[in-house]
């Protein structure tokens, strides 16, 4: 079967089994890698993606349910070689260990910094709420999210 | 320094944030099989016979094993136990009985589905009290053939038996004023990388293999394969992609020899990533302990004696448990000048999925029983504690338990520190039905062991090439190794490149374990660049008409003549001459084996001790204030202080980066995380059953406190710090909840239910 | 997962209510947390998939009345964000906030969340609280029952094969009444360990209105009329809620599970009842 939707503003005609999800066709039909699969039931957070610009889970997403959405991947939030403002924090505040939980949490800060331009640490730790890291403790990812939150104030 | 000390960015930063990073998943090969394992749905059973060809027929399906097709080898690091795929029995729920490469996953995991087993049922033994039993069922008949590294003492279901006396603890008891005893018990906790285990595998036309897996080790990878496939070693070249987390979990083999026996049955590249359940059931995880343990005080708080035993459950093959058994009775005695001490244990074989290394390595464990303790007899005797552990620490140029001089030792620094940071806080502030509390623990952790190497090359340009064979699981060892080779030839940091670890190129390097990177691989590329800088000089000699001696390295990849500046020549020229004119390219190479011995046998006895050199020695103190909801038992970590001495912090951001992460992990050992067996069958293999630390679970606050008292011979100073964070938590956690609410829990995790049943028989 | 398996995006309830009842292994989709976790798992394996992601009908919060319609396709997210379920209704809103995560409740519905009727999801014990009643649509049309008639047993409800949910409604609350969900779980985002839901309203310091359910403690919301009965009119003391917190343990029927002991569950009901009551006199959650 075939479905259209926009991955990184860019159209794309899927032809895919109703049973693939879109983490699935991300990954495997358009090489899209950064999306990650952690538990594929939803829990651990690596599979996020934003869909119409709200963090969701690739991995409970089917690609046949998500026809004329505009899906966002990690590769798509840098503009060419200037990095969002999230990722950029990430790399100032070393907050980055293995890497594995990142774009899931870039994302969701990305969508969350868009909705809440100057977050307060709670809202950071319930934005992020939904993405689980075993290597950073959480700490300097949630500095990162007020440091780009901060940077993208003073744009 | 303009290298080491500074908060760096990792090298592959731009690629981790921006989803280029290629971890096991995202590979591929052309022609590409996916594959998948059949688990055993027993604890205990004998195969007697297997029923593959329904699944072989099934369309897309190129080959389906089973342990009669891959030979006799067994692999396992300290007793040879362990076949890749279950031969002639199974030992618990979830062992590999048989796999499948097919096109594609789907096809493979519909093929596990048609295969038959016939089983006969064994009776389990799942617990270690079960299988020490006189008339327990045998796991591994075979255990005395095994091969074995050293002195296990193995017996029936006995995998090794260790202990380590110094001094006289009859006498020392004697003379205690105060003596607490108690009995501990801590859980099987997973390591939950986000990343499942995985590996990718192809075979060339030569029969050689190639093998990418996610590892902390591309040479125990390299072994593990071999020995239990029966190839030589020299067959077999061992890559890692980026890994998403290791922990443990990724240090001995996991998919590997089934991969690669799947893609030597297909001559096909052959890739087989573990689904997260299969991660839990099949994989490895934290060894519960059972610990008696007393310890014993004079009325001054100077601490006398100590006796520990422990009793291990080591699930269904060796592992890492005798040396995690051994570690921590080592470390049993904390890092104080307790003059008495005996620790003894044993581990068990049971029908569970082994139990291997996992940050802490056995320390946690006996350090939650050890910590409890010095905080119970600071309550009776009235004492602070941390003036208890001030005064009873470790000072420079003192002996570990067991005799090792540890010259490195910044602990009364980092209780200092932690002292003012804590401040005199006290519980208060608490909402009504809340109770709070702040605890303390204090520990150390060594770093080092075992053997590894460092290649520096000088380019033919000038810039430098680093091949050490260490694999950065994230914990940021390439970083950390560049900032070293970079501040020892005084290079700015974007002329040094790390190679990626190859078993085919690389130096032989033991592994990412034993927060050992950056003091004992930082050692060999400091030795490495010590001796490039020597045929720089030498070579620069020749072309400065002047003496070696006379030189000096300058910044920038500059070699000069002492007091005159402007007389200097380049790196890039010296290398240009090097290659093209006389002397020959430049490559400084040193390797070495840790070679501090543990045991001073004028001090201490040992008997199954499973190694000889373990390490040098870090320390932290470590406070946490807690949370108590009177009732319903729930309990929070609100605030946490971490003072770590590191020796010398090569990148402050990720010094602290494994602190605050050790710490979260410390935590959710603490308070959430259990493995929970419904008979042999593991009862929560998912994270929706099994819970780890979210952000809305860590605290608010965690603050790190980096000392630095400088390791001799470490690289510029430095000395581990990627697994003690995670060490002093459950204790720091337990007193804490002590202080809120005069409870004391000696088992993990601190449950809500299980604090609610304290506070209502308090 | 390849698998040939059909898919059908129908705009009318009509549509799709027809096509599950032409196909006994047909499942509806909604907003797949729950379906596609359990196709990831292998533990259901669908014919055809009908999505109802188009379906108008199913969508948005209306007020009707003095209470309101829920469409079955509204996320938890509309639902928690919705400030106009308040006083009593909060109590939904408050259940629908502390579902899994964010990125979940960009995703879940309240519809596809109570066909599942998981004992430990957080919103059967508000809606029973609230006495909501579920709308639910088949092939041969229409018909409603209570939210405690809709929860049966273990993940069933009163769906027969081929029917849906096709709204949520929430009934006009006393003047004054204030609700609140109160869930204790092991870490932020899990299913409930136990949970509260409260509605209540006090006329001076007297109660004039008290619904209460149990979740986490059983196969279906716990509620006894007669714990309400008996503590309607007084003014809700200490003891008399304890009391009533203790027959509602007692009427539970929870299980060993891996968030914990039914012992425990049992023991901490009339607690986390004192904390909902107090919670919902107070207005609410924070």
């Amino acid at each position: 079967m075939t479905v259209t939707f926009a991955v990184n503003e860019v159209e794309r005609v899927i032809e895919a089994d109703p049973s693939e999800t879109l983490l699935e066709v991300l990954r495997e039909r358009l090489g899209l890698l950064g999306a990650k699969r952690g538990c594929n039931q939803g829990v651990s957070g690596a599979c996020t993606v934003l869909i119409d610009g709200r963090p969701m889970r690739g991995c409970l997403s089917l690609a046949m349910n998500c026809a004329g959405r505009a899906i966002t991947t990690i590769e798509g939030l840098a503009q060419g070689d200037t990095l969002a403002p999230i990722q950029q924090a990430l790399v100032e505040t070393g907050a980055v260990q293995c890497g594995f939980c990142i774009p899931g949490v870039a994302l969701t800060a990305h969508a969350l910094l868009a909705t809440n331009p100057d977050p307060s640490m709670d809202d950071v730790r319930e934005g992020l709420a939904g993405n689980l890291c075993r290597c950073s403790g959480y700490v300097k990812l949630i500095d990162a999210v007020r440091r780009a939150a901060t940077a993208r104030g003073q744009r | 320094m303009t290298a080491v000390g500074v908060r760096l960015p990792r090298l592959e930063i731009r690629e981790k944030v921006t989803g280029r990073a290629r971890y096991i998943a995202d590979l591929s090969r052309p022609g590409m099989l996916h594959g998948a394992i059949l688990g055993s749905p027993h604890p205990h059973a004998r195969i007697l016979g297997y029923d593959t060809a329904r699944a072989a027929a099934l369309p897309g399906v190129h080959a389906v094993i089973t342990g009669v097709d891959i030979g006799e080898g067994l692999m396992g690091a300290f007793i040879k136990d362990e076949p890749a795929l279950a031969r002639g029995k199974v030992r618990y729920v979830g062992e590999a009985v048989a796999a499948v490469a097919a096109a594609d996953e789907a096809t493979a995991r519909a093929a596990l589905r048609l295969i038959r087993v016939d089983y006969e049922e064994l009776p389990a033994v799942l617990t270690p009290e079960d299988a020490l039993a006189p008339d327990a069922a045998i796991i591994h008949e075979g255990l005395a053939d095994y091969f074995k590294v050293f002195d296990a003492q193995c017996d029936g279901n006995q995998m090794s038996r260790t202990e380590i006396v110094e001094g006289d603890v009859a006498a020392g008891f004697a003379e205690c004023d105060v003596v607490v005893e108690g009995t501990f018990e801590t859980q099987a906790q997973n390591h939950l990388a986000i990343e499942p285990c995985g590996a990718l595998a192809e075979v060339d036309e030569a029969g050689r293999v190639t093998l990418w897996s996610a590892n902390q080790s591309v040479f125990r990878v390299q072994a593990n394969v071999c020995e239990s496939l029966g190839l030589s070693m020299s067959r077999l070249r061992s890559m890692t992609p980026r890994v998403g987390g290791g922990f443990g979990n990724k240090m001995e083999a996991h998919v590997q020899p089934i991969t690669v026996a799947l893609a030597l049955a297909t001559r096909r590249p052959v890739k087989l990533i573990l689904s997260r359940i299969e991660d839990f059931e099949m994989i490895r995880a934290r060894h519960p302990y059972k610990i008696r343990m007393r310890t014993g005080a004079r009325r001054d708080g100077t601490l006398l004696a100590r006796e520990v035993d422990v009793l291990v459950d080591g699930g269904a093959y060796g592992d890492d448990s005798p040396g995690v058994l051994g570690y921590s009775l080592l470390m049993a005695r904390g890092p104080y000048t307790i003059p008495h001490m005996k620790a003894s244990g044993r581990v068990a074989y049971t029908n569970k999925l082994r139990f291997g290394a996992y940050r802490g390595f056995g320390n946690p464990q006996t350090c939650f029983a050890g910590e409890t303790q010095i905080d119970e007899i600071a309550t009776r005797l009235g004492l602070d504690p941390i003036e208890i552990r001030i005064r009873n620490a470790m000072r420079p140029g003192d002996a570990w338990f067991g005799g090792q001089k540890v010259l490195s030792n910044g602990l009364v620094t980092c209780l200092e520190k932690l002292r003012d940071a804590v401040g005199r806080e006290h519980g208060g502030d608490a909402a009504p039905g809340k109770r709070r509390g702040i605890g303390i623990a204090a520990c150390a952790h060594i770093s080092g062991l075992l053997a590894t190497g460092a290649i520096v090359r000088l380019l033919e340009d000038g810039t430098v090439m680093l091949n050490t064979g260490a694999v950065d699981i994230g914990q940021g060892s390439d970083t950390a190794l560049a900032q070293i080779c970079a501040e020892a030839l005084k290079l700015p940091i974007d002329r040094v490149a790390v190679a990626v670890p190859d078993t085919d190129g690389s130096p032989y390097n033991w592994g990412t374990t034993a927060s050992r990177v950056t003091y004992t691989t930082g050692r060999a590329v400091v030795a490495a660049c010590d001796e490039v800088e020597r045929r720089v000089k030498e070579r620069a000699a020749a072309l400065l008409e002047c003496d070696a001696g006379d030189l000096e390295l300058r910044p920038g990849g500059l070699v000069g003549i002492k007091g005159v500046p402007g007389m200097e020549i380049s790196f890039q020229v010296v290398s240009a001459v090097s290659h093209w004119r006389e002397g020959g390219p430049i490559v400084g190479a040193n390797t070495f084996v840790f070679d501090q011995a543990t045991i001073d046998p004028k001090r201490a006895a040992a008997t199954g001790l499973p190694f000889g050199r373990i390490g040098v020695y870090s320390f932290c103190a470590v406070a946490t204030e807690v949370e108590i909801d009177e009732a319903t038992g729930e309990t929070r970590v609100t605030r946490a202080w971490e003072a770590v001495d590191v020796g010398r912090a090569i990148n402050p951001a990720m010094v602290e980066g494994q602190i605050e992460g050790g710490f979260v992990q410390g935590q959710g050992y603490a308070l959430t995380e259990e493995m929970l067996w419904d008979g042999g069958r593991l009862a929560n293999p998912s994270l929706m059953d099994y819970k780890a630390p979210g952000p809305l679970d860590s605290p608010r606050e965690i603050s790190t406190i980096i000392v630095e008292d400088p390791q001799p011979e470490g690289p510029f100073g430095a000395k581990g710090v990627g697994e003690i964070g995670l060490v002093g938590v459950p204790a720091a956690i337990t007193n804490a909840v002590a202080d809120a609410a005069g409870i004391r829990l000696r088992r993990l995790p601190l449950t809500p239910e299980r604090v609610l049943g304290a506070l209502l028989e308090r | 997962m390849t698998r040939a398996m059909g898919f059908h995006a129908p705009v009318t309830l009509d549509e799709a209510t027809a096509l599950l009842a032409a196909d006994a292994d047909a499942r509806c989709l909604a907003g797949g947390a729950t379906l596609v976790a359990m196709m990831n798992a292998g533990l259901v394996e669908p014919s055809t998939l009908v999505s109802l992601r188009h379906i108008d009908a199913l969508r948005g919060i209306e007020p009707v009345g003095d209470g309101f319609r829920i469409g079955a396709m509204t996320t938890h997210r509309e639902t928690a964000s919705d400030a106009r379920l308040d006083g009593g209704h909060a109590a939904v809103r408050e259940a629908a906030a502390v579902i899994a995560n964010p990125a979940v409740r960009n995703m879940g519905t309240m519809g596809g969340s109570i066909a599942f009727a998981d004992p430990a999801a957080d919103y059967p014990p508000a809606l029973v609280a609230i006495e909501a009643e579920i709308e639910i649509a088949g092939a041969d049309g229409r018909r409603r029952v209570t939210a405690a008639d809709f929860f049966t047993d273990w993940y069933e409800t009163a769906l027969a094969p081929g029917e849906i949910v096709a709204a949520i409604h929430l009934p006009a609350m006393p003047a004054g009444a204030r609700g609140t969900y109160h869930k204790l779980a092991r870490v932020a985002g899990d299913f409930a360990t136990a949970s509260v839901a409260v509605v209540l309203a006090m006329a001076g310091d007297s109660c004039c209105h008290l619904r209460i359910a149990i979740g986490g403690c059983g196969p279906t919301p716990v509620r006894l009329a007669e714990v309400e009965t008996r503590l309607i009119g007084g003014e809700l003391d200490a003891p008399a809620v304890r009391e009533a917190g203790e027959m509602l343990a007692r009427a539970a029927d929870p299980v060993d599970d891996a968030r914990a002991s039914a012992d425990y569950r049992r023991l901490v009901i009339p607690r986390l009842l004192a904390r909902a009551i107090e919670r919902a006199r107070a207005g609410g959650a924070s």
